[in-house]
This record gives C-alpha cells, structure tokens and sequence, in this order.
C-alpha cells in the first residue's frame, strides 16, 4: 500500500484479453472512479490515452505506465516474459516487485501472467508452481478445486501444495474452519486412480491436512470435501464441461418442450441456480494465482468491464485480509508440525 | 564459493532438483527442468552476478555444463 494511506494500489494490464483494451480500461475507470482504489494502467500509453478519452476520464483519475509489447496468447509462456520483457505483463509484474503496485490483474494470457509472476515475485516457500483454484458456483457451496489449468502436467508433491492453498481458500474465502481435503481419482478407495493420484495419497495422508482420502467425480456437487485437488489437466476439462451444462440443458429442454419454452426459459433465467454454472474464482470472471509471493488475478481472456471491476475489488480485498500471509502461515505451521517433508515439501 | 556451487543452488532451489544429479554432463531434460525453470532461473542468475545472458547464447546451452561455463565467462569478464 502506498506510504502514509491505506489505498490499496492496482495494476492492471490494459493490453491484455479478447476485449481488450476498450472493456479492461472501461472496468479499470469504473474502479477508479468508486474511489476505494488507486488505477495504474499499463500499457501503451497512445492506446490507453485514447480510450480514456472516450471514457470522459481525466488523466489525474489514473497513473499509466507505459509498455511498448503484448504478449499474444499462443506465444510460448516463459520464451514470451524473457522476449518480450516490455510487454505488459512483465511491465505489470515488476511493478509489484519495485513497490510501485501493490497487485496485477490481467486478462492476457495465462501462462505468460504465471511464468513472469513466478519469475519476478517468486513463489511461496513450500509452493512450487503458481496455482489456480476457485469453487464452482451454485450447487456446491464451499468448495474449492485446485487445480484448474495452470498446471496440467504434476508431480505428487505438487498436488500436496494445492490442498494447503486449498485449504487456506475455504477457510479465508468460505470461513471453513477445517476444510477437509479429497483427491480427485476415479475410485473411492485408496490404491484407486492413475500413478499421480496413487503417489500423492500417502503425502497428503502425512501432510497434516484434514485428508478425507479419494474423492469421486460424482461426490464433488455433494460436497464431499471443501478441498478437491486434481492436476489442471484434469481440473480444466472439469470446470469447462460445468460451465457448459447450464447452457446445454436449457437449449436441449427448449427444443425438446417447444410448448414450454417460454416457461423454460423463465426458470433457467429466473429460478434455477444451473443458468449461473460457472467457475466462481472469489470473484467472477478472474481468480487469484496462488502460490505466488504477491497478488496477481487472471481473468477470463473474454472478460468484461464488470469482470475487470471485481477482479480488481478481488485483489484489493486479498491484500486486505492478507491472503498470502495467511498461506504462508499455514505452510509455516505445518512445517512446524515436521509434517511438509513427510508430505513431499520442503 | 564457487560460481558453479553458487549456480547449481540457484538452479537446485528453483527447480527443486537434487544436487547430487546436476552434473556438467547433465541436460536439462535429464534434470527434468522445464522451460520455467529455465526462465526462473536465467533470471535469478543475471540478478545475481549482474549479468546479462541473452536468449540467443542460452539457446545455445546443450548442458549445465555449458549453462556454468557461460556465467564463469560473463563474471570473469566483470573482473
């Protein structure tokens, strides 16, 4: 936070998502303009300039901070943060290593936001790679899945570090005092699943977490567990075939009751949770990246204004209850219980 | 310390490999460090012997022995 005040300072990419820059730098005014937060831009400064000309904002309302690059989605991740080390992304995320922001939030692409945020910020200790979680909206109150793509290939101990960000998620998101954790594997009993599930059971088992064991595709909207860990191979397919569901079931029931289309569409629209099946994140349309030494949210490459404004209400709430502190005391606390090396960290 | 011994815990920390398997010999891949590791730890070497290691001469590192060789070159060169 900037010296002397309590206003949270913000980064955001304004070059970055499928709308960008016109919907990231609509969102970052609307932010801006509710006063809670201090807006830096980031970005090409002719671009932005002119989109906040069309926003009626004055150049005092924002700080910008000029990057000549983009990093394009498709660019390989950690190639792209070494080439283009004025992009945006990377621009962004040195601003939090200097001080000068005290978050990033970007729509771009993902794994380009997660290699610079592992490069320059570091990880937590006992956090290997940066992680993206969130709960799934709706039928499934307080839980959270980790992870959800940022990692599609894991190692066992990998799947240990979800389940602690998990964990500190449900309990400073949901108020889960001791969420319990499963892993995702296509049996109920242990020595079910695929060699990374099988390796990792006995870790979590040591891992001093509240560990329930193997978890079903079926027992996740029953909450089984509040922690469900996968690697993001899995995960993602998971979460993309939930947020198709809703839309599916509704045009199917359409078709199939032409006579009742309207009423149909009234309870998708107006009664059913299932319109709103979709990926939660704390905030809608972006997710924090966990693991990482500082706060950084990716949103959604097609996000929108709205989306910008809650990832950015996200992140100034993340620094407010200390969230990676909190995971860095949890990790901190296991350690202590001499629990970590047996579950595979160090 | 050496720059070698001063590499190979940059390296070893960031890509949690164990020490003993970071021969000259060894490829990355052997080491099983993936590209982000590379990234990581390129970056963390330049900050700490205020260096500079451009993409073109690391592409060219076949090894870690390769990798050692260039930043000994570069901190040398420094005096």
């Amino acid at each position: 936070m900037s010296h002397g005040t309590s206003r949270v300072r913000i980064a955001v990419d304004a070059m970055g998502g499928d709308n960008a820059p016109g919907e990231i730098i609509h969102g970052a005014v609307m932010a801006a303009r509710d006063g809670a937060t201090d807006i830096i831009l980031v970005g090409q400064q002719d671009v932005v300039l002119k989109h906040l000309a069309a926003e009626g904002a004055s150049q005092d309302l924002v700080k910008i901070v000029h990057a000549d690059e983009v990093i394009r989605e498709g660019e390989a991740p950690a190639l792209a943060i070494r080439q283009k080390r004025h992009s945006s992304i990377v621009v962004g995320t040195r601003l939090l290593r200097s001080g000068e922001a005290d978050a990033f939030i970007s729509a771009g692409s993902s794994g380009a936001v997660a290699a610079a945020a592992a490069t320059y910020l570091g990880m937590v200790e006992g956090m290997e790679r940066p992680t993206v979680g969130g709960g799934f909206s709706s039928f499934a109150p307080n839980i959270v899945v980790m992870d959800l793509g940022a990692n599609v290939d894991c190692k066992p101990h990998q799947l240990v570090s979800f389940a602690i960000a998990g964990t500190v998620y449900a309990r400073t998101v949901y108020g889960v005092q001791n969420p319990t954790v499963g892993i995702l594997s296509t049996g109920s009993e242990e020595g079910k699943g695929n060699d990374l599930v099988k390796s990792a059971y006995p870790m979590l088992q040591a891992s001093g977490l509240n560990f329930i064991g193997n978890i079903e595709g079926n027992d996740i909207l029953m909450g089984k567990a509040n922690v469900i860990v996968c690697d993001g191979f899995v995960g993602n397919v998971l979460l993309k075939f939930y947020e198709s569901i809703g839309d599916r079931a509704r045009v199917w029931l359409m078709g199939k009751y032409p006579s009742i289309s309207r009423l149909v569409g009234f309870l998708f629209d107006k009664v059913l949770p299932i319109k709103k099946l979709s990926y939660e994140g704390e905030e809608e349309g972006s997710g924090l990246l966990w693991g990482i030494d500082g706060v950084v949210r990716i949103a959604h490459g097609a996000c929108h204004a709205e989306h910008i404004l809650h990832g950015i209400n996200g992140a100034r709430k993340a620094i407010e209850v200390d969230l990676v502190g909190n995971l860095k005391r949890e990790i901190a606390h296991l350690k202590e219980q001499g629990k970590l090396q047996q579950g595979g960290l160090s | 310390m050496s720059v070698e011994e001063q590499v190979k815990d940059i390296v070893a920390k960031i890509a949690h490999i164990d020490k003993s398997i970071m021969s000259r010999e060894a490829t990355f891949k052997e080491m099983k460090a993936d590209s982000l590791d590379i990234v990581q730890a390129l970056v963390a070497i330049e900050e700490q012997f205020d260096i500079e290691i451009p993409d073109e001469e690391a592409q060219k590192f076949r090894n870690f022995g390769d990798f050692v060789s260039y930043v000994e070159q570069e901190v040398a060169k420094k005096g």
